[in-house]
């Protein structure tokens, strides 16, 4: 079908040619798009709100040979909570790009379009660095590559209050003898505790759950590393992030 | 690959041309073939794009581009300089001055924040703008109302807010002659927030 429809959500939008938008979609049922949306830089142009940045909305879109083209759009939800806080914007960046940098082209994965839909709307409510957090844990156990928490993953030892180290080659954490010149980072037992209440609980469980400095640094930092060391891709709104 | 059929000096123009923003193979031989076919307009061209590399320059005060150093409009005496207006690119300062409305001083970031493209406050012309700060009252924020665009507007806000300056933001709305019906909802919502009475 030349012209097809996709409920979806805008997780990149990059400027192209005189007027138009590059933009990358996150769909239900097609997974990841990738479309030219013609003039919507100019003031008049009717599918200018709709091709916003985390802008949720009905698209109806033109197969073309090289690049899809947006026909018709009109926007669902505009999550103007991320527009008016900066913390916001920047965790739902971090968000959307994970999204972005862990899926491919046209491979549906509706249980990430639901994850992503619903904390982007979580979003009003929680502390934004916890909601990424949360996000990319479960983000990480929807693709199968959740770090594992509990033990050592090359001895088996079961860790508790100890230090833990995280590694990515290792799938998850390392007692303090056998890390030994791996690359790793460092995970206090409050830290790792705190990740497996994110990873399972429910949005007005996340909202009371709280970190200091130290542990959100130790955590972002960690699931950042992680990330980056198992998808192969550098993560620059999540290392900007942590500078602003 | 085509440049092979093409002697070395025009496949090198071609390239030239196709590393420009929104000139694809096709066009750039277009170009290319006109220029050869047109000598004339070719030589105004070479020296068109000699001159302005050699004369115009970033000014050391805005940021904007500039042919004298300070730029005409931070030198004037004739201009407000105790308002100043923070825009993303030279073009908006052509868009703002061909309104007449506003007769202050600018001040040219070279882009927004963008982290998902790696753009942070390192990336922008912002460390200059805190040495022009002493006989300004108001600073106005017209970069671009994007989720970047709005992002930029509040980190410099808070960035600001200690100095005690006013910072306004421009309005949005709807565009003269747009159509409510089309208009998104953060577009309408900002519309309401700054209506005025008549």
């Amino acid at each position: 079908m030349a012209v097809y429809k996709a409920d979806a959500i805008v997780i990149r939008t990059r400027e192209y040619g005189e007027s138009d938008r590059l933009i990358t979609l996150f769909s239900r049922e097609k997974g990841k798009l990738e479309a030219v949306a013609k003039g919507v830089r100019k003031p008049k142009s009717s599918q200018r709100g709709g091709t916003q940045l985390f802008t949720y909305a009905d698209f109806l879109l033109y197969r073309g040979k090289n690049l899809d083209t947006v026909n018709q759009v009109q926007a669902k939800e505009s999550f103007v909570h991320l527009w008016n806080d900066f913390d916001r914007t920047i965790a739902a960046s971090c968000m959307v790009e994970l999204l972005d940098v862990a899926t491919t082209r046209e491979q549906p994965e509706p249980e990430l379009f639901f994850l992503t839909l619903s904390f982007l709307f979580w979003l009003k409510e929680l502390d934004p660095y916890i909601a990424q957090a949360a996000y990319a844990l479960r983000l990480m156990h929807i693709q199968g590559y959740l770090p594992v928490l509990d033990h050592c993953q090359e001895c088996g030892k079961p860790l508790e209050s100890e230090q833990s180290f995280l590694c990515a080659e290792a799938g998850g954490v390392l007692c303090a003898i056998c890390k030994n010149n791996r690359v790793v980072k460092t995970l206090n037992p409050g830290s790792r505790a705190l990740m497996k209440q994110l990873l399972r609980a429910k949005p007005d469980k996340i909202d009371r759950l709280r970190w200091n400095q130290s542990m959100k640094g130790e955590i972002l930092g960690g699931l950042c590393f992680f990330c980056e060391q198992k998808l192969e891709r550098k993560l620059k709104a999540w290392r900007q992030g942590s500078k602003l | 690959m085509d440049f092979l059929y093409y002697p070395q000096p025009l496949a090198d123009l071609i390239i030239a041309f196709s590393r420009l923003p929104g000139i694809g193979p096709k066009t750039a031989s277009r170009l290319a073939f006109f220029l050869l076919q047109h000598a004339e307009d070719a030589t105004q061209l070479e020296k068109a794009i000699g001159d302005a590399l050699q004369n115009i320059k970033q000014c050391s005060v805005c940021g904007n581009y500039t042919d004298s150093d300070p730029c005409k409009i931070c030198d004037s005496e004739r201009r407000v300089h105790s308002l100043l207006c923070i825009v993303e690119q030279p073009r908006d300062v052509v868009a703002l001055e061909k309104t007449g409305e506003y007769k202050g001083l600018y001040h040219v970031l070279h882009g927004v924040l963008s982290p998902m493209e790696g753009v942070g406050p390192e990336q922008l012309n912002l460390s200059s703008l805190f040495g022009r700060l002493e006989k300004v009252e108001e600073v106005i924020l017209a970069v671009n109302p994007t989720v970047e665009g709005e992002a930029t507007a509040l980190y410099i806000s808070k960035l600001l807010k200690p100095l005690n300056i006013k910072v306004t933001r421009i309005a949005h709305g709807l565009p003269i002659g747009g159509d409510l019906e089309y208009a998104d909802e953060v577009t309408i919502a900002r519309a309401l927030e700054g209506r005025r009475p008549l």
